[in-house]
C-alpha cells in the first residue's frame, strides 16, 4: 500500500487538490460525491502520493460489518489473536483511509467512523477494551456516488455532517481530451472524436439514461484503439455495450457513433 | 430500477414510432442529445425542408446520411439555442422573408453555440462570419429585420413553421396559456400572408396596438372585442406583452417544462388526510392522454365485507407449498450463535470448543458469532381483484376468482406463519368516486375462521380501477406495514376497466401508480392466476412490472420464490433525479 513511485496522472477540474489539502492539514474527513468513472479513485491516489501517506482502500459492500473495518478475534491454537481491520490499521500507521462507495455498507457500519471523523479523532475499539487516537496524518476519505443508490440506503446525515464534501463531475472537454489522450496514449483527434462523442452521451441523461459515459470508458475505448480497432467497434464495445442492453436503445446509441466517429479508419 | 424501467420505455419511445419506415428514428438518442431534451425524429414527404414542432424534429430520407445529420444538427441546435421561443416565433408568424433571413443568423449561430456536441462532419455548415454578428435570438431578429440583403438559408437549414410552432407549444399547457392569443391566430388564418417589405415599421403599428392589451382590458371582454373587431393578430413590441393576460417570460424550456413535466415522486395528493374515511379516501390519477395527474380524481371507500358462513375447505393445502420459497426470503439482519465464521467469537461455543481439545476429543469448530439476514423483516399486502371480469372460467372447472381467492388465502396463511406482515384487501370498483376497497384481513388481524368467513363471501362484480386500488393499498402499506421491505402483491386478471378508465388509459394509470409505489421503496409482484389474458395486455397494464402469470394454482410454490425476491430487490434500488433538474423523462405511452 506504500504508494506510487510516480505521481497517479490526475488533472484537476477545480479547486479539489487545494480543497483536500487544506482538509488533510486540517485534519478534517472527506466525502467525495460525484458519477462513476470521474476520476475520484485517482484523485485520492493522487492526494496520497502528493501528502506522502500511504492509502489504504476498502471497497464497501452491503455485508460490510463493523469487524471487517476495525479488526476481529481469530482463534489460533488454544489462544484468541486479535488482527487489525484496515481502519485501524490506518489509525495506528497514520494512513489516508479510501471507503470507496460508502453508502453500500451497512449502517450500523458507517456509525463506527462518527468519533474519527469529528474533532476527537479517536477509535474506540470495544473489542479490545481500548480507544485509538488517530496518528498524525490520518485521513478519513469516502466516496459515493449520489446519482444512484437504494432506498434502504442512504448516508446518514450526522455521518455526512462530519464531512467536507468536495463534488466531481466530469471534466471540460479540453481537460478531457487531455486525459483520455494521455490516459489512452492516442493522438489528439482521436481523443477530441471520443470525447465529443462522449459529451453527446451525457446529454441523454435526461433522456433516461441511467449511467452516461464516463471518461473511464471513453479512456477504455481509447486504449483499444491503440491497440488496433476502428474507433467505431471501440466505441461500440466499450461505450455502447456497458450502457445498455436494450437492441432498441442500442441501435439508437449506434447510430450516434456513426455520426461522431465516422469520416476516420484508423 | 423502476425509474430506469420507466425511462428505458420513455428512451425506446423516443426510438420509435407507428409510422416506421427508414430508420430516421433511430437518430432520436442523436436528437435528444444535441437538444439535451427528448425529440423524436420523423420523416417527411420528400423534398419538403426539415423543420420541427418542438418535439419531433422533421426530415427528409431521401437526402443522404450526411444530409440527414446536417439538418438534424440545424433543428436540434435552433431548438437548444432558443432560436424558437413563441416570444421570436411569434413575430415570424406570416412572414417568410423575416424568418428565412432569421433562419439564417440563427442558424449558424446556434450551431456555431452547439459546437461542442455537433459531429465533425457538421461543423463544416457554420459561417464563422455570420454567426459572429449575433449573440442572441433577439439580436439575430433585429438583425434579420434591419438588413434585407442576407442570402437565403442553405437548404439543409430548412424552415421556421412558425404557426405549427407555437400552435403545438400552446397545446398541451393550456392552463399556462390560457387568455393568450394563440386561438386567436389560428381565427385568422384566412388573412393572407403578407411579406413584411410590406410590414416595415409594424413594431410601431403594434405598439400603438398594444394599448388594448392592457391589464385591464387585454383578456377582458372589452379588449377581446377591440382587438377583433380592429384584427390585431400578432403581438408586439420587445418584451412581450404588457398585458397581464400574456405570459411575458414564457421562454422554450419554461414552455417544454410546462408540456412535458412528469413528476416522479409521486406522492403529490396522495391522500387527504383531512378526509374522513367513512367518505373516502381521495387519489390522484395518471392522465396518459394530458400527460399529467388529475388530482384528487378517484375516491376510494374500505368496505367491510360480509362474511359467508361456509367452512369449506379453501385452498389450505397450498400454503404448505408455499411456505418453502417463502421462508427463503428471510431478509432482516439476526444475530446468529455457533457459526464457522463470523464477527466474534462465541464465548460459550469457544470454551466449549476448549474444554472438548482439553478432554481429548475433536471440538467443534463453530465457535463464532455472525449476523445473518435470517430475521423477518417483510410486509405483504395482497390486492384481490373481485371485479365481474373474474367470474369468467379459468381453468377446467373453476372460475378465476376461485382460483384467485385459493391463492389469496395461501399467501396470507403462508407469510403469517412465517411471522411476516400480512394484509388482504379485495377490491372492485364503480366509477372514479367509488372504487371500494374490502379489508379481508387487515394487519393487525389474526388469521382467523373470520378472515377466511370474510374471504369466502366475496362476489365478483362490477369494474377494476386498479390505479386507485394500488395506491391505496401502497398507502396503506406504508403506513401499518411497519417494515422496511414492503411488497405489494396484486392477483388480478389484468383487465384494467372502469368508467372513464378505457384500456390505454387504464393501462397507463395502473402502470403508473405501480411505478410510483416501487419509488418509495415498495415492491410490487402482479400474479395472474389461471385467467386468459393474452401477454400483451398483461404487459400494457404490468409494465416493467415484476408480473408473471400462472396457469394452475399448484404451479404457484414452484414459480413464487424467485418472482418476491426480484420484485423486493426492484425496489430497493431507486434513481434519484437531480432535484430541480430537468425532468428525468418524458414517460410516454
Amino acid at each position: 500500500m506504500a504508494g506510487h513511485e510516480v505521481r497517479p496522472y490526475y488533472v484537476p477540474v477545480g479547486n479539489e487538490e487545494h480543497v483536500f489539502t487544506a482538509a488533510f492539514r486540517q485534519g478534517l474527513s472527506l466525502l467525495l460525491k460525484g458519477p462513476t468513472g470521474c476520476g475520484k479513485t485517482r484523485f485520492v491516489e493522487a492526494m496520497a502520493y502528493d501528502l506522502q501517506r500511504p492509502l489504504i482502500t476498502v471497497a464497501c459492500h452491503d455485508d460490510l460489518t463493523t469487524a471487517d473495518l476495525v479488526g476481529r478475534f481469530l482463534l489460533r491454537g488454544g489462544e484468541t489473536e486479535w488482527v487489525d481491520g484496515p481502519l485501524t490499521r490506518a489509525v495506528r500507521e497514520g494512513a489516508i483511509c479510501y471507503l470507496d462507495e460508502v453508502v453500500e455498507a451497512r449502517q450500523d457500519t458507517t456509525v463506527v467512523l462518527h468519533p474519527l471523523a469529528d474533532h476527537r479523532r479517536q477509535l474506540p475499539i470495544d473489542r479490545l477494551g481500548i480507544t485509538l487516537d488517530a496518528a498524525p496524518g490520518f485521513c478519513l476519505v469516502v466516496s459515493y456516488n449520489p446519482g444512484y443508490q437504494s432506498v434502504l440506503k442512504d448516508l446518514k446525515d450526522s455521518t455526512r455532517q462530519r464531512m467536507v464534501a468536495i463534488e466531481f463531475g466530469f471534466p471540460t472537454s479540453d481537460v478531457e481530451e487531455k486525459i483520455v489522450a494521455c490516459e489512452a496514449g492516442i493522438d489528439h483527434d482521436n481523443a477530441a472524436q471520443l470525447v465529443r462523442f462522449g459529451n453527446a452521451i451525457r446529454r441523454l441523461e435526461t433522456a433516461g439514461l441511467r449511467e452516461v459515459a464516463s471518461t473511464r470508458v471513453l479512456i477504455a475505448a481509447g486504449r483499444l484503439i491503440v491497440e488496433g480497432l476502428t474507433a467505431r467497434e471501440a466505441a461500440r464495445v466499450a461505450v455502447v455495450g456497458p450502457l445498455t442492453d436494450d437492441a432498441i436503445v442500442t441501435s439508437g446509441l449506434v447510430e450516434m457513433i456513426d455520426a461522431y466517429l465516422t469520416g476516420r479508419v484508423d | 430500477m423502476v425509474n430506469q424501467a420507466l425511462a428505458l420505455e420513455s428512451m425506446r419511445d423516443l426510438l420509435t414510432s407507428d409510422t416506421e419506415v427508414d430508420g430516421l428514428e433511430r437518430l432520436g438518442l442523436l436528437a435528444s442529445a444535441l437538444f439535451g431534451s427528448p425529440l423524436q425524429v420523423a420523416s417527411l414527404e420528400s423534398g419538403e425542408p426539415p423543420w420541427t414542432d418542438g418535439k419531433t424534429v422533421f426530415i427528409d430520407p431521401a437526402v443522404d446520411w450526411r444530409g440527414r445529420l446536417q439538418a438534424l444538427a440545424v433543428q436540434t441546435s435552433l431548438l437548444a439555442a432558443g432560436s424558437l421561443a413563441p416570444e421570436i416565433v411569434r413575430k415570424l408568424v406570416r412572414r417568410p422573408g423575416l424568418a428565412k433571413r432569421y433562419l439564417v443568423v440563427e442558424g449558424h449561430r446556434a450551431l456555431t453555440a452547439n459546437d461542442q456536441l455537433l459531429p465533425p462532419m457538421v461543423r463544416s455548415l457554420i459561417d464563422c462570419e455570420i454567426a459572429a454578428r449575433s449573440d442572441s435570438p433577439a439580436e439575430s431578429l433585429a438583425l434579420a429585420q434591419r438588413e434585407l440583403q442576407i442570402p437565403d438559408p442553405p437548404e439543409i437549414f430548412g424552415a421556421i413553421r412558425a404557426r405549427t410552432l407555437l400552435a403545438s407549444r400552446a397545446g398541451p399547457d393550456s392552463s399556462t396559456a390560457a387568455g393568450e392569443h394563440v386561438p386567436r391566430q389560428q381565427s385568422s388564418k384566412k388573412l393572407a400572408e403578407v411579406d413584411d417589405d410590406e410590414n416595415e415599421g409594424a413594431g410601431a403599428g403594434a405598439g400603438a396596438i398594444d394599448l388594448f392589451s392592457s391589464p385591464v382590458g387585454g383578456g377582458g371582454a372589452i379588449g377581446k372585442l377591440l382587438q377583433k373587431v380592429l384584427g390585431v393578430v400578432r403581438q408586439l413590441g420587445e418584451g412581450g406583452s404588457p398585458g397581464a393576460d400574456a405570459p411575458t417570460h414564457r421562454t422554450r424550456s419554461g414552455a417544454r417544462r410546462g408540456a412535458n413535466f412528469v413528476l416522479s415522486t409521486a406522492r403529490e395528493g396522495a391522500f387527504d388526510d383531512d378526509t374522513d374515511e367513512r367518505h373516502g379516501i381521495t387519489y390522484p390519477e395518471w392522465d396518459v392522454h394530458l400527460q399529467r395527474y388529475r388530482s384528487n380524481w378517484c375516491t376510494v371507500q374500505e368496505v367491510e365485507p360480509r362474511p359467508k358462513a361456509d367452512d369449506t375447505a379453501l385452498g389450505l393445502s397450498d400454503a404448505y407449498g408455499l411456505r418453502r420459497p417463502l421462508a427463503r426470503l428471510g431478509v432482516g439482519l439476526a444475530r446468529c450463535h455457533r457459526q464457522v465464521q463470523g464477527d466474534d467469537i462465541d464465548i460459550d461455543a469457544a470454551v466449549e470448543a476448549r474444554v472438548e481439545v482439553m478432554a481429548g476429543t475433536a471440538p467443534d469448530e463453530a465457535v463464532y458469532l455472525d449476523s445473518l439476514r435470517r430475521k423477518r423483516d417483510l410486509a405483504v399486502l395482497i390486492l384481490l381483484d373481485v371485479s365481474g371480469s373474474v367470474a369468467e372460467p379459468g381453468a377446467p372447472g373453476q372460475t378465476v376468482h376461485e382460483q384467485q381467492q385459493a391463492a389469496a388465502a395461501a399467501f396470507t396463511i403462508a407469510l403469517h406463519d412465517l411471522g411476516d406482515r400480512v394484509a388482504l384487501y379485495a377490491f372492485h370498483s364503480q366509477g372514479r368516486s367509488a372504487v371500494k376497497l374490502m379489508p379481508v384481513k387487515r394487519f393487525d388481524d389474526d388469521v382467523d375462521t373470520l378472515v377466511m368467513r370474510r374471504l369466502r363471501g366475496l362476489v365478483p362484480g362490477a369494474y377494476s380501477r386498479l390505479g386507485a386500488a394500488i395506491r391505496h393499498g401502497a398507502a396503506v402499506l406504508e403506513r401499518d406495514g411497519g417494515t422496511s421491505r414492503r411488497l405489494l402483491l396484486v392477483l388480478s386478471d389484468g383487465l384494467a376497466y372502469d368508467h372513464g378508465y378505457e384500456r390505454v388509459y387504464g393501462a397507463a394509470d395502473a402502470r403508473r401508480a405501480l411505478s410510483e409505489a416501487r419509488q418509495r421503496g415498495t415492491g410490487c409482484l402482479c400474479l395472474t392466476i389461471g385467467a386468459n389474458t393474452d401477454a400483451d395486455e398483461l404487459r400494457r397494464v404490468f409494465g416493467g412490472a415484476a408480473h408473471a402469470t400462472v396457469p394452475r394454482l399448484d404451479q404457484l410454490s414452484a414459480m413464487i420464490g424467485p418472482l418476491f425476491r426480484s420484485a423486493l430487490r426492484s425496489a430497493e434500488v431507486r434513481r434519484r433525479t437531480n432535484t430541480g433538474a430537468k425532468p428525468a423523462a418524458r414517460e410516454g405511452e
